[in-house]
């Protein structure tokens, strides 16, 4: 069965009441939802909270998935406004901006390892990165990232070919030529 | 460096953990207020839903206090109008929807804010393609009832289209608020047309035209509130 059939097959079996259903949906999806919390370079801690925040109105709106329908851009729609209302709440408590100067900086240090995801993607504006990490960490596809960011599917590529050009510029300048040459 | 050496970053990376003990008590509480629920009902049987009470809501209002527009209407005013008002209508009820179900359905035109502009536009359009006496009459004391008259209209099908769409799920509140007064105002709007007997355009174009944008600004506006965080916060994001 196709991993998103799975999903469909879990989610519908969680909304008929099955808590395994449930167990194994947080079991599969946490992992990715919370990379995508993290890249918007908060804290581990505040990434836990709004995972667990994420699967508790998850669970509150399960009736809202239409059976057949992808599972993960209605996930990832739910996560994202957990995200934006938490980010809002927080917001004045730090300078982002200069965490996002700062970061660059980092992913050229850190040469030895292997480029910092992290970094990198911190470098990007919030919707580039947003869109790269969906597509690229949480694997959707063009079209799923559309419906879960609710803008179109042009716009999705647009960014996404935007973020590429900038990751490859930093890429090359901090000189990671090849993957694994470093 | 080429695209797929960039996707081998992201493939090298790909592997994350998250702490076991939390996903258990992710689950655990999950598991502890398990029960069955209903899915929500399908896009088109929810839209067909808010059209149709608009259309009643409209019609019985424009019943109500008389029919006097629609029979000082030619046939190919009449034939232009209405239909126009049942696509406005349509897309705002699909638009609607689609604005409560999180990662739902969607088509090119998604902004909330761009069909609101559409609708006015082609609306005034419309308008100045039919009515061709740009005399003000009264402008004043005749425009302030019918607005009035048409926003009275859109409150009942906002709280209808509100009592439809509760089981939804707003990923953006204040877009689904612009959708539902959208069509609100257009119930609005469809009374004055069957029921307002001036037909001069600035009264038209002007008056029966601004219940929509004020009716959707209303709408907009209290989802917005509804919705506003009211707890300060409580996480500290910095690392």
């Amino acid at each position: 069965m196709p991993p998103d059939a799975e999903l469909e097959t879990l989610m519908v079996r969680y909304q008929q009441g099955d808590a395994d259903a449930a167990g194994e949906l947080v079991t599969r999806l946490s992992p990715a939802m919370h990379r995508f919390f993290m890249v918007r370079f908060v804290s581990r801690r505040f990434a836990d909270d709004l995972l667990q925040e994420t699967w508790l109105r998850i669970h509150e709106v399960r009736h809202t998935y239409r059976p057949g329908e992808s599972v993960l851009p209605w996930l990832y729609a739910i996560a994202r406004n957990i995200r934006v209302d938490q980010y809002r709440k927080v917001r004045r408590l730090e300078d982002r901006e200069r965490q996002v100067e700062r970061l660059p900086e980092v992913a050229a240090v850190e040469r030895n390892q292997g480029p910092d995801l992290e970094a990198l993607l911190a470098t990007l504006p919030e919707s580039q990165r947003e869109v790269v990490a969906l597509l690229k960490i949480s694997g959707m596809s063009l079209e799923e990232v559309a419906r879960a960011t609710a803008s179109s599917v042009g716009s999705v590529k647009q960014k996404a070919h935007r973020a590429y050009e900038k990751l490859r510029e930093l890429l090359t300048a901090a000189g990671f030529n090849k993957v694994g040459s470093s | 460096m080429k695209e797929n050496e960039i996707d081998g970053i992201f493939r090298q990376e790909v592997r994350h953990e998250v702490d076991p003990e939390l996903l258990s008590r992710i689950s655990a509480s999950m598991a502890g207020s398990m029960r069955p629920v209903r899915p929500i009902a399908p896009v088109w049987m929810l839209a067909s839903l808010l059209v149709l009470i608009s259309a009643i809501i409209s019609i019985a209002c424009a019943g109500s206090i008389g029919m006097y527009g629609i029979r000082k209407l030619s046939v190919s005013e009449i034939g232009a109008i209405f239909p126009a008002l049942a696509i406005f209508t349509c897309l705002a009820a699909l638009l609607s929807v689609a604005r409560m179900t999180p990662g739902g359905f969607r088509w090119k035109m998604t902004n909330a804010g761009t069909l609101l502009l559409i609708i006015v536009a082609g609306w005034v359009a419309l308008d100045a393609a039919l009515f061709h006496d740009y005399a003000l009459g009264a402008f004043v004391p005749q425009g302030i009832p019918c607005l009035r008259a048409g926003l009275v209209v859109a409150i009942p099908t906002g709280v209808a289209s509100w009592i439809v769409l509760r089981r939804g799920f707003a990923v953006r509140p204040s877009s689904a608020g612009l959708a539902a007064g959208t069509l609100a105002g257009l119930a609005g709007l469809t009374m004055l047309e069957l029921h307002c007997p001036i037909l001069l355009a600035p009264h038209v174009m002007v008056w029966h035209t601004a219940v929509v944008p004020l009716s959707a600004l209303a709408g907009a506006f209290l989802a917005r509130i509804a919705t506003s965080p009211a707890a300060p916060a409580a996480h500290n994001p910095v690392p």
